[in-house]
């Protein structure tokens, strides 16, 4: 990691090893001075002043050359233990040693330096890599931005903090626990945003902050502004990180960029379906909440101008339509409220024991009217036992199942109710032998405002099984629709038979 | 229509609408009717006016009318009816509890108020006047003790008895299950405990005298309120 702190013991150790590596060949050479011709010892120092080169740099190395050419004189030249040379001919061995020595710790130092900078190119590019591809796994602007937050972090092993453009300012919208997030340093990212360069911590600029500051920008404008703060050790930033920075930042600059645009879509996405939806209920309503007042308030106002004298027949008839019409119009109301208060999540759940006969038997009073002409079968054991319900909650989805049953079937057939218990749930069913559910509609069928059928003749607004859903969900059951193998439709609904532990 | 001769009906409610249909509805059937538009005024005609049954609005714009209800019955014992709107159960139930004797839910038709009427005016005649009760085939006859269902006699357990005599005493009128505990099983709280008493004996009790103990006629529920005796076949 850059920031590991080169101690002086650190640069310190490369000397010492270059020493060491001359000492150590002159000692061997020591034992060879008699037997070898002096000059062939040359290459030796040579090779260790190479080695060390490539090892550790241009400093140990020219130390290492200087060094071999005062050893190899005063250990292994004639005279020994003294500068003194009695053969003019080494004065040229030892220029050529400490030339040859100079040149090549030159040229491998370089080479050094251009192998540390490719690692380090390849390091930052391997970061970047990283970084992009945990973007790429991102969906949310809040994840981008914790994924960045937490690559920086990592990168520079430092805490960070992201800061966002809000308006005309940038807030913190990504911090590491550790960063220190204060008015002051707020104030700074500010400055970082509006002026687009760094600022804090090691620059020239507010050096004072606790933490670093660095631009996000696209090429649309500021962005934003990404805060570091090093560990207290750390004594400044150097060329190479603020190289890597500025590359992460117009690559994190970009994904914002991108999580914020996606962002944005979505909402309108969202808006676009809300839209949608009120203007499926606004037609709904119209149509639905229509109908019966233009019947209502016909026979009102027929009666009330009294324009043809109508025999009392005809005018009970028509006042029992606007009657009926009025209940209907009633049960709408009551409807919307229900899907209003499901969708608002204020519908409350009072669950207590009830049995299944009973909230039967007060759904089936309430339909009377609707029932009473038609064959209802209901076989539901003695023995059922109670189960947590709320009992005018689940009246309501009996009743509109029932009364479902009841429209979208010939007045001549059966409509079946029964009840059992599975393991741990109750199911009812009830069955109709009517018209049954066409099949592309029956994984819609209990979406808002989704009807199935829609013959003229039979009102409703598509609310009802989206409402008995609802209900259903909130005592933890499921509801389910399907289509009898010979004529009419299942509705089935289950529910626990316990109240669940939460 | 003689029960409703010079009946005295005082309608609380601050809707115009609402006071004009109860009025005309009234008026028809041979009532006298005096009206008030809030609460304050309630209280004050309440005995100014000597009604004899109240129609008293939940949703009044000066007073919370079950605190109008609880200061009626401080003061007497006439019949109150409430009007409330959907869902709002433990309101009626706190209406009830503070003394009203029955509930009508917003809207509701004129046969419906005029039976409510009926039934609570019933309950201001002597016991003994109202000790036999015959609903379609069903007859209960609390001074000979006999309950019979198409004229034959049904054997009830005592408590099976005890609740049916409770709900013919008050034919046409809503129980409460606070109220039905605290008669029958002398229960003040802890009604959860005695609920499933309560109605394991309303099924048995409808196993023995509905036609169809699926689909009571007699024993109705009031879905979260309580039960209420029909008294109109």
């Amino acid at each position: 990691m850059f920031s590991k702190v080169k101690t002086m013991k650190n640069k310190m150790a490369p000397y010492l090893v270059s020493i060491a590596l001359v000492a150590l060949t002159t000692f061997l050479g020591a034992f060879v001075r008699k037997t070898l011709e002096p000059a062939n010892l040359v290459i030796f120092y040579l090779l260790i002043v190479v080695i060390i080169a490539v090892r550790w740099g241009k400093g140990p190395a020219i130390m290492a050359s200087l060094l071999s050419v005062l050893a190899f004189d005063f250990f292994l030249v004639t005279p020994y233990l003294t500068f003194a040379v009695s053969d003019v001919q080494y004065m040229f061995t030892f220029t050529g040693l400490l030339i040859v020595g100079l040149v090549v710790s030159a040229l491998a130092s370089k080479t050094r330096q251009q192998a540390i900078e490719a690692a380090g190119r390849e390091e930052q590019t391997a970061m970047l890599y990283r970084l992009s591809k945990d973007l790429a796994a991102t969906d949310s602007l809040e994840t981008v931005l914790d994924t960045i937050r937490m690559n920086v972090s990592q990168i520079f092993d430092c805490s960070a903090a992201l800061f966002l453009q809000v308006e005309h300012t940038v807030t913190p919208s990504s911090v590491d626990s550790g960063f220190p997030i204060n008015e002051h340093e707020k104030a700074i990212a500010a400055w970082t945003y509006e002026n687009g360069k760094p600022a804090g911590w090691g620059t020239d600029t507010l050096p004072a902050a606790k933490a670093y500051y660095f631009p996000l920008k696209t090429s649309q404008g500021p962005l934003g502004v990404v805060g570091i703060c090093f560990k207290e050790s750390k004594k400044g930033i150097e060329p190479r990180e603020e190289h890597l920075l500025s590359a992460l930042a117009s690559q994190t600059a970009v994904a914002i960029q991108r999580a914020k645009l996606a962002e944005v879509s979505r909402q309108m996405e969202l808006v676009r379906q809300t839209e949608k939806l009120q203007a499926a209920l606004l037609n709904s309503i119209s149509h639905d909440l229509r109908t019966p007042l233009v019947s209502i308030t016909g026979v009102l106002s027929g009666l009330l101008q009294d324009l043809s004298p109508l025999d009392s027949a005809t005018r009970k008839e028509l006042l029992e339509t606007a009657y009926e019409e009025s209940v209907h119009l009633n049960q709408l109301v009551g409807n919307l409220l229900d899907m209003t208060r499901i969708e608002a999540g204020t519908l409350k759940v009072r669950l207590s024991p009830c049995e299944l006969r009973d909230v039967l038997g007060a759904s089936l009073q309430v339909l009377k009217d609707k029932v009473e002409q038609r064959d209802i079968r209901i076989d539901i054991p003695s023995d059922l036992p109670e189960i947590p319900m709320d009992f005018t909650l689940m009246m309501r989805v009996l009743m509109n199942l029932v009364d479902n049953a009841v429209k979208y079937s010939a007045s001549d057939t059966l409509i079946e109710i029964t009840a059992k218990v599975l393991n741990d749930h109750m199911e009812i069913k009830i069955k109709d032998e009517g018209f049954g559910i066409p099949s592309q509609d029956l994984e819609h069928i209990f979406d808002k405002f989704y009807r199935a059928l829609k013959p003229r003749q039979i009102t409703g607004t598509g609310l009802g099984l989206s409402i008995c859903r609802g209900i259903v969900e909130a005592h933890g059951g499921r509801i389910l629709a399907e289509n009898n193998l010979d004529k009419g439709a299942t509705f089935t609904v289950s529910l626990p038979l316990a109240r669940k532990e939460d | 229509m003689a029960v409703s001769q010079n009946m005295r009906v005082l309608i609380v409610d601050d809707e115009k609408t609402v006071r004009r249909f109860l009025k005309a509805t009234l008026i028809s059937h041979g009532y006298t009717v005096s009206e008030a538009v809030n609460g304050a005024e309630g209280l004050e005609y309440s005995v100014s006016a000597h009604p004899d049954v109240i129609i008293l609005d939940l949703g009044l714009p000066d007073k919370d009318g079950i605190e109008v209800a609880r200061q009626i019955r401080q003061r007497s014992q006439t019949p109150i009816i409430i009007l409330s709107v959907r869902d709002d159960e433990s309101d009626k139930i706190a209406a009830l509890d503070a003394g009203a004797d029955d509930y009508l839910t917003k809207p509701f038709n004129a046969g419906e108020m005029l039976a409510r009427i009926r039934a609570v005016m019933r309950r201001l005649l002597p016991q003994r006047e109202r000790s036999v009760c015959t609903v379609g085939k069903l007859s209960v006859d609390i001074t000979r003790h006999s309950v019979e269902v198409k004229g034959r006699a049904v054997h009830l357990t005592p408590t099976e008895y005890d609740v049916l005599k409770l709900l013919v005493l008050n034919a046409g009128n809503v129980l409460t299950h606070g109220r039905i505990l605290k008669e029958i099983w002398n229960k003040t709280d802890d009604f959860e405990e005695v609920m499933h008493l309560l109605r394991v004996t309303v099924s048995n009790l409808r196993n023995k005298i509905e036609p169809d103990p699926n689909r009571p006629i007699y024993v109705l529920t009031e879905p979260g309120i309580g039960y209420r005796l029909c008294d109109d076949q």
